[in-house]
């Protein structure tokens, strides 16, 4: 073979990744890319859909979101950061059950938690309504145990909010936990046994540390759609417990405020990044992902 | 069962003593009423097939299980039902086992961090430990930069570090290959020898333990079938299982017609025998190692008259040495081999005579 043909193929195999990852590529452009592009450029914009609208550079959307909107983006990131909290406290002993004590039942175990998710979303959201009525059990129960005061409620208020969004989440917290669980190779636990760690500190010096990569994608998953969610609060909390997602959707769809809208999105959308970027930094995974 | 040479009759406290253990899983016997004793700085090697329970009896010195019955005593102190973490025994595991988050130099202070040995011995003694397997210089790696060599290093010195009592090491060579294998005996046996601790090998590659072994347990169905050094059982298995699983062997059934040392194989050939404690009429099993059989045109080439005749099947020159299978008529095919020292070749279909000093057979019981 000459060294014109090797290097031929040579150029043929260094395309083939660029050729797997065009169809991927052109999706975002045209979906991500592109409505992003528009959305920066509406933000900048005054006006409104009768008079049109008209470029003219204005920021002071981009402020409402830390003035007017304080409140709501107070809620966003303080249900945001309970659900996620919550979500951790209660998937990660069912992902280490699941992993570790389930044997053969392991499958029935990980489809049972899929079950729910078989039901739409806004479905479950709404059982959630009825779970949590004044006239329900649940209250019924919270109030005999003296948790709650006699003309307490559930429904409508900020708990009803992050219960709702732990529910819905679940999954997608449970689930990454669970595969980084599962690959820990047994021999390792043995191995720290071995070595003196009782079974508290082979979970702490080995376990947990190896279980990080899931408990990051766990937490994103839950934290970041949870931060921009407007449903929860639409069906089980009340006007105080809005969301930064319940005034975007407002501003889009009500109001018809596209700037306004726009402007709010991008400014939750950098601001979730940036939280993201500092916490991925933080508990620092990039050793443990490579 | 009798004391062999990994036991001490009476005086010094033996590093390992296992009485009675029985090991079920579920209606399957793993480990059959096994008794065990092991001197201190002794290289003992377990060996046996896979599921002969070999793997099991370590896991149970180590604590990772707990024995049916039976009690398992560590320097005369019983440690039955401890955990292994309560016990002053370190395992080199078979797929290593290391922590890939951890750096070389974590892994192998692991041990000495729990036991809370103050931060400047722990790096003196990592270090010291590291050079001893030759790693000083990777100490800041992740596992994962390591060879398979290097990583199986790092296991044994992460082992080693703790000053364990007893170092139990579970088919630790099993993933390198030849070349490395045949280095790292070598090296097993210096470290042995260098920090005086007592190793339990197990391993299913009994060349391996015959290299390293001072003794060596063969181990068949839960139990022990023979114990003692290598040499010795090689020379005299005993039994049928022990003659084929360490080394190759030739048996041939037969009869013994003089307690003095005389068996009447199958054909009426009658052979001397040097081995002791026969009784006269018994249906036994004569073996013969196939290094041990000299192989002549006629009679008058062999230096014994124990002798039989065949026809060659099949010769095989490997360099070193030439195999042989021969048909011996009513006592099957027997390999031999013979050493390329200028003796005559004989191609196959030849018509030799085969012999063998009473001193290098041995007899073994049928099943």
């Amino acid at each position: 073979m000459t060294i014109e043909a090797v290097s031929a193929a040579e150029r043929r195999r260094r395309r083939v990744p660029y050729l797997l990852m065009a169809p991927g590529l052109l999706w975002l452009f045209l979906f991500y890319v592109v409505p992003m592009s528009q959305l920066v450029i509406t933000s900048l914009q005054e006006g409104s859909l009768e008079r049109g609208y008209r470029f003219t550079g204005d920021l002071s959307n981009y402020l409402a979101v830390f003035t007017t909107y304080r409140g709501q983006l107070f809620n966003s990131l303080l249900f945001a950061f309970a659900a996620t909290v919550i979500g951790l406290a209660i998937s990660y002993p069912l992902a280490y059950a699941i992993a570790f004590h389930t044997g053969r039942w392991k499958s029935l175990f990980l489809m049972l938690l899929l079950m729910p998710f078989l039901v739409p979303f806004l479905l479950r959201t709404l059982a959630w309504r009825i779970i949590l009525a004044d006239q329900g059990t649940v209250v019924g129960i919270i109030k005999t145990l003296g948790l709650l005061p006699e003309d307490g409620r559930l429904l409508s208020t900020a708990w009803a909010v992050v219960a709702g969004l732990v529910y819905n989440y679940l999954a997608f917290i449970t689930l990454p936990i669970y595969v980084s669980l599962d690959k820990i190779d047994r021999s390792l636990l043995e191995a720290a046994n071995d070595l003196y760690a009782s079974p508290f500190t082979a979970f702490r010096k080995v376990t947990w540390p190896l279980s990080l990569p899931g408990v990051i994608s766990g937490t994103l998953l839950t934290f970041i759609p949870a931060a921009g969610d407007y449903v929860n609060v639409e069906l089980l909390g009340n006007p105080p417990n809005s969301m930064m997602g319940n005034v975007i959707q407002n501003k889009f769809l009500v109001v018809i405020d596209y700037p306004a809208a726009a402007a709010i999105s991008f400014t939750l959308m950098a601001l979730i990044v940036t939280l993201v970027v500092i916490y991925v930094r933080r508990v620092g995974t990039e050793e443990l992902l490579t | 069962m009798s004391q062999a040479p990994g036991s001490t009759a009476g005086g010094e406290t033996p590093a390992v003593e296992l009485k009675g253990i029985t090991k079920a899983f579920g209606d399957v016997l793993a480990v059959d009423d096994l008794n065990l004793v092991i001197d201190e700085n002794r290289f003992f090697a377990v060996i046996g097939p896979s599921g002969c329970g070999k793997t099991t009896t370590l896991r149970m010195i180590g604590g990772f299980e707990d024995p049916t019955s039976g009690v398992i005593r560590l320097h005369g102190e019983d440690v039955t039902g401890t955990k292994a973490y309560q016990r002053p025994v370190n395992t080199v595991f078979q797929s290593y086992a290391l922590f890939p988050h951890l750096t070389v130099f974590e892994n192998v202070a692991f041990g000495l961090r729990r036991q809370k040995v103050a931060d400047g011995d722990t790096a003196r003694r990592v270090n010291e430990m590291l050079d001893l397997v030759q790693l000083g210089h990777a100490a800041k790696r992740k596992p994962r930069q390591l060879s398979g060599g290097q990583q199986q290093r790092v296991a044994l010195a992460r082992a080693l570090v703790n000053h364990p009592r007893v170092l139990l090491l579970d088919e630790p060579l099993g993933a390198l290959d030849l070349k490395l294998r045949k280095e790292m005996q070598i090296e097993l046996k210096r470290i042995q020898q260098e920090v005086g601790i007592t190793f339990i090998h197990v391993t299913h590659d009994q060349e391996e333990a015959m290299t390293m072994a001072d003794s060596i347990a063969v181990m068949n169905k839960g139990k022990i079938e023979r114990m003692g050094e290598p040499a010795e059982i090689y020379d005299d298995p005993r039994t049928p299982f022990v003659a084929s699983f360490l080394g190759a062997s030739n048996l041939m059934d037969g009869k013994v017609t003089s307690s003095s040392g005389a068996v009447r194989l199958a054909d009426g050939t009658e052979m001397r025998v040097a081995a002791g404690g026969l009784q006269e009429g018994a249906d036994i099993r004569l073996g013969v190692r196939p290094e041990k059989i000299q192989l002549g045109a006629t009679a008058e080439d062999l230096r014994t008259t124990n002798r039989v005749a065949g026809r060659v099947t099949d010769a095989s020159f490997i360099g070193i040495s030439t195999h042989y299978l021969v048909d011996a008529g009513q006592l099957g095919e027997l390999a031999v081999v013979v050493q390329n020292i200028g003796a005559a070749r004989f191609p196959a279909g030849s018509d030799v005579v085969m012999g063998w000093e009473p001193g290098h057979c041995f007899v073994v019981q049928p099943v």
